[in-house]
């Protein structure tokens, strides 16, 4: 109990750190120098400390949005702490589901401000959510099967035993391509941009200012790092020999996720923007690689 | 008191409401008091006539001896009394609403839809409990119709006539289907008893006849694509109070009547049957859920989520079949034990968005999401109950959607192990991912149903003008909001009712199927395990709205500022809200092969070309079913029909050379 909670603490502190490293790397990739590392901490601190403008139209509905999408993902990060004992008693399909809590309210309060900008990106990110569940399960689904459970915990333990493989490149890149998706980053959606028309989830909380966007944007944050979190544990589980002795196991997983974030920000800097109705095709092709990973094993 | 006590009450509740509500035919009042409360007392009393079977046993009752047809009895087994217990429990909160809601339909033939009413509810308690073929037949065809006569109440309308008199055909077809089942069954073993018919002893070419006559025949029942077209006519076409019990309760007699073919009559069957059920199953869902996405009628869209949701069902027991064919009871249970616990929630929540919409439209006077708007600040009560009905059904935990999917992805989970080759991991996979699929679709359309209609502004002066229902329909609606969270956070309040049919059927092995642990449930089914951590997880969400709270208020006092919505710097008007049309507009064009969306645009061009253009614009997508399937049948039983007609030349003498010609050929057959 204890354990889950120090987890879930240390990586919702830790969440802007990688999106920071993210944006410093991109930075260096672009050959910028970028702002520091810590400036989604800055910028956090700065949303909760503004005024909100909340337009007249809007119901509870929005009020409540940004702290059930905060307590999904808050929730999401529980689920897949490592080492914390609920790992043992949430899967992979509650996991998706609780992230699927969490969007739909926010989606529903992207209509509630009654813009077209936000019901555009409402929309869209609901669209998404459409390509990228099936594409999400059956990467996950290959790991499921191996460990005969769809228990986090038990899928962690039987990709720690799996040799390396073809089938396990296949099924890793698979999930890398959901993760894309799933973090709203290029080639999928642009988190800088902010231009209404190309906006996907950036466009979908338009109305929101002060600490509502404060919490939306921590969560996002927070998101992301668990989807790098699960996509280390399932798919770059390997151990530098000496190290888990040494009792530093931990330590390698946070290096292995700060890797997992550079190679986020080499794609982001290495691909443009895709036109939203080229995605199914994008997301088609990791459902394939999936199956193919399936059937390969 | 008694199960047996209990069941002709309720019984008898019923038929004295539809009496009371002839007799009352002057007084809409009355009719309309009594006969819902009628309707109330028989429900309450299959409530607890289910749970006293649940307690104490299943009974046998004999009802009466008749002719030739021999003794008619009902068998209140655990399988009956679980759906007694679906028609007692939406049966009781429809007709609570319906008190409040008839009043609408004062001095329009109310007593006939509250006589109508009692007498459906009647005959779907008789569906579920006879055990006599031709009973249930009876009482199966006395239930096609009552609810017709429903489904037609407002019949001045010709779409109202039109819905109606489909629903009859396609019924009827599959009715026939289920007489043919039933007929090869009860040849073979000679009795019309239900108790009999599990010792057939088919031939397994003769089995799996009467499997695919069952299913063709249920399966028009249950709205399974593709004999689902009356389906998304029919529904809306009834008062909501109906719609929600026909969606509800009555498409599920299907699940009964498969149910025992598939487990008691025909036994343990072949895998094939399994994965044709879960081919069958798994394009309803997906088909289904766009159909639903793409409509802007909202009792359309709710009725087309109901061919989404059977779909669900039937991969319950798709792979129920699959796992008895292979001789697996584990997998088997639990595979049936989802498919029965779905049953009952999509029973729960579909009657719940019924209602709900029965409430706005009744309150805005249009079906057309389009119009509406901003009903949440006028409608809050009906606004709470729709919008956990919505979530219910996307499957979002912590509800009870989420409970009975999450069973249904474990059971087909299990698929790997049917199959000794890649075959069943392949299968298991895709169809876990469409089940995924389906379930984010049905997550946009609800978004789309409750945002559109409920949230941002009124989009026309009907919607402007709603206001809440009456408290007694709000209270019908919340009760069944909070049994769908009672249903997500406790399924233990559930599961141990499922876990009481299940043994009945796999011996007592399935005790240990459900485990209740400190920290949720685990399913233990020998090898692959799943477990959902409910209690656990609500603490992690609540912890998190917990923090969230303390954030906002550690950061002092926050100063709000009222500011319009920006649109650009015009002032905003409900007209620049995103439409549901707009919102279903990328999955459209994802989906354009299976949609195939047709739109029409028309821009007059009679005003200024840059300023204030008309613009008209149209858009509707094809069924390649009605297309592809329907139409050619229509046209061919048409043609057949004029070939026929040849014959029939209306001369005497013809007809009298037929009768010759027919004697002839029977004397020269009979000599030989």
């Amino acid at each position: 109990m204890i354990n889950t909670l120090i987890s879930i603490i240390l990586i919702m502190a830790a969440a802007p750190l990688i999106e920071g490293i993210i944006k410093t790397a991109k930075a260096r990739f672009q050959n910028r120098r970028g702002p520091s590392v810590l400036q989604p901490y800055y910028d956090l601190a700065k949303f909760f400390g503004k005024d909100s403008v909340v337009s007249p139209t809007v119901s509870w509905v929005f009020r409540l949005a940004p702290y059930v999408y905060f307590a999904t993902v808050f929730a999401a990060t529980g689920v897949v702490a490592t080492g914390g004992e609920v790992s043992q008693f949430a899967d992979m399909l509650i996991l998706i589901y609780l992230l699927g809590l969490g969007r739909f309210f926010l989606a529903l309060a992207s209509l509630d401000a009654g813009s077209a900008f936000g019901g555009m990106g409402g929309s869209r990110e609901m669209f998404l959510a459409v390509l990228v569940e099936p594409a999400l399960l059956l990467a996950l689904i290959s790991v499921a099967f191996t460990a005969n459970t769809t228990a986090l915990g038990g899928m962690a333990g039987a990709a720690g035993g799996l040799p390396f493989s073809l089938p396990y490149i296949l099924a890793a890149i698979a999930f890398f391509i959901v993760l894309i998706a799933e973090t709203g980053r290029i080639p999928v959606d642009n988190p800088d941009t902010h231009l209404e028309l190309t906006m996907i989830h950036e466009g979908m909380i338009l109305e929101y200012s002060g600490r509502s966007l404060g919490l939306i944007h921590w969560a996002s944050m927070a998101k992301q790092t668990v989807m790098l979190m699960l996509f280390v544990a399932f798919f770059v589980p390997w151990d530098l020999p000496g190290l888990s002795q040494a009792g530093l196991g931990g330590i390698w997983f946070v290096i292995k996720v700060m890797l997992a974030a550079g190679l986020l920000a080499l794609v982001e800097t290495s691909t443009n923007k895709m036109r939203i109705f080229k995605l199914p095709g994008l997301l088609a092709v990791s459902c394939l690689l999936s199956l193919l990973a399936l059937v390969a094993q | 008191m008694n199960a047996e006590t209990l069941y002709f009450n309720s019984l008898l509740a019923m038929c004295l409401g539809a009496l009371f509500a002839v007799l009352f035919r002057k007084n809409d009042r009355m009719a309309n008091y009594i006969a819902h409360c009628m309707a109330i007392v028989g429900s309450i009393s299959a409530v607890l006539c289910a749970i006293f079977v649940f307690k104490d046993g299943g009974v046998s009752l004999s009802l009466f001896e008749w002719g030739r047809v021999g003794l008619v009895t009902a068998r209140l087994d655990p399988l009956a009394a679980f759906f007694l217990l679906l028609v007692g429990v939406i049966g009781a909160l429809a007709s609570l609403y319906a008190i409040g809601y008839c009043r609408e339909f004062y001095g329009k033939r109310l007593w006939l839809m509250a006589a109508f009413f009692n007498a459906f509810l009647l005959t779907m308690i008789l569906v579920f409990s006879v055990s006599h073929v031709v009973a249930f037949l009876l009482a199966w065809e006395l239930m096609t119709i009552f609810s017709f006569a429903l489904v037609i109440h407002k019949w001045e309308d010709a779409t109202v006539r039109r819905a109606g008199y489909i629903y009859m055909v396609m019924t009827h077809v599959g009715t026939a289907f289920i007489v043919a089942a039933f007929l090869v069954l009860a040849t073979a073993v000679g009795s019309l008893d239900f108790e009999a018919l599990g010792h057939a002893n088919l031939t397994d070419p003769m089995a799996s006849i009467v499997f695919l006559l069952a299913l063709i025949g249920f399966g028009t029942k249950a709205g399974m694509i593709p004999v689902h077209v009356w389906l998304p006519l029919a529904h809306p076409a009834a008062p909501s109070h109906v719609s929600a019990l026909m969606s509800g309760v009555m498409i599920k007699s299907a699940v009964y009547g498969l149910s025992r073919f598939l487990l008691e009559f025909l036994g343990v069957g072949q895998a094939w049957w399994g994965e044709l059920i879960l081919v069958l199953a798994i394009v309803s869902c997906v088909l289904g859920v766009l159909y639903a996405l793409m409509e802007n009628d909202i009792k359309k869209l709710l009725a087309y989520s109901s061919v989404e949701n059977v779909g669900i069902i039937f991969l319950g027991m798709g792979a129920g079949v699959v796992f008895m064919a292979k001789g697996l009871p584990l997998p088997a249970a639990l595979a049936w034990g989802a498919a029965w616990l779905h049953t009952l929630n999509h029973a729960v929540f579909k009657s719940l968005l019924f209602l709900g919409a029965g409430a706005v439209v009744q309150k805005t006077h249009t079906n057309d999401i389009e119009k509406l708007g901003g009903l949440i600040k006028k409608m809050p009560r009906t606004a709470v109950a729709f919008l956990v009905g919505s979530a219910a059904i996307s499957a979002l935990p912590v509800l009870n959607g989420f409970v009975s999917e999450w069973l249904t992805f474990q059971a087909l989970f299990q698929l790997q192990r049917a199959f000794a080759s890649i075959f069943g991991k392949v299968m298991g996979a895709v169809l876990i991912a469409l089940l995924g699929l389906t379930g984010a679709l049905a997550a946009g359309c609800f978004v789309k149903a409750f945002g559109i209609t409920f949230l941002g502004k009124a989009r026309s002066e009907k919607a402007e003008a709603a206001g809440e229902v009456s408290p007694i329909m709000s209270m019908s609606m919340l009760v069944l909001a909070a049994l769908c969270v009672v249903i997500g956070i406790f399924p233990q309040t559930i599961l141990p009712i499922i876990n009481y049919v299940l043994p009945v059927y796999w011996g007592a092995e399935t005790a240990v199927l459900f485990d209740y642990q400190s920290l949720g449930l685990v399913v233990n089914t020998g090898v692959a395990d799943g477990v959902m951590g409910v209690p656990a997880v609500i603490g992690l969400v609540l912890l998190g709205l917990a923090t969230a709270v303390l954030l906002s208020r550690l950061s002092g006092k926050s100063h709000e500022q009222v500011g319009d919505t920006w649109t650009c710097g015009i002032d905003p008007t409900p007209h620049m809200q995103y439409t549901a049309t707009g919102f279903s507009k990328p999955i459209r064009t994802a989906f354009m092969s299976i949609l195939q969306p047709e739109r029409h645009k028309v821009v007059s061009a009679d005003t200024n070309s840059y300023y204030g253009r008309r613009l008209e614009y149209h858009l509707s997508i094809r069924y390649f079913l009605h297309d592809k399937l329907y139409r050619p049948l229509n046209s061919g039983i048409i043609r057949g029909a004029k070939f026929i007609r040849r014959l029939q030349s209306g001369h005497l003498q013809l007809y009298i050379g037929y009768v010759l010609a027919v004697t002839v050929v029977a004397l020269i057959w009979s000599s030989r």
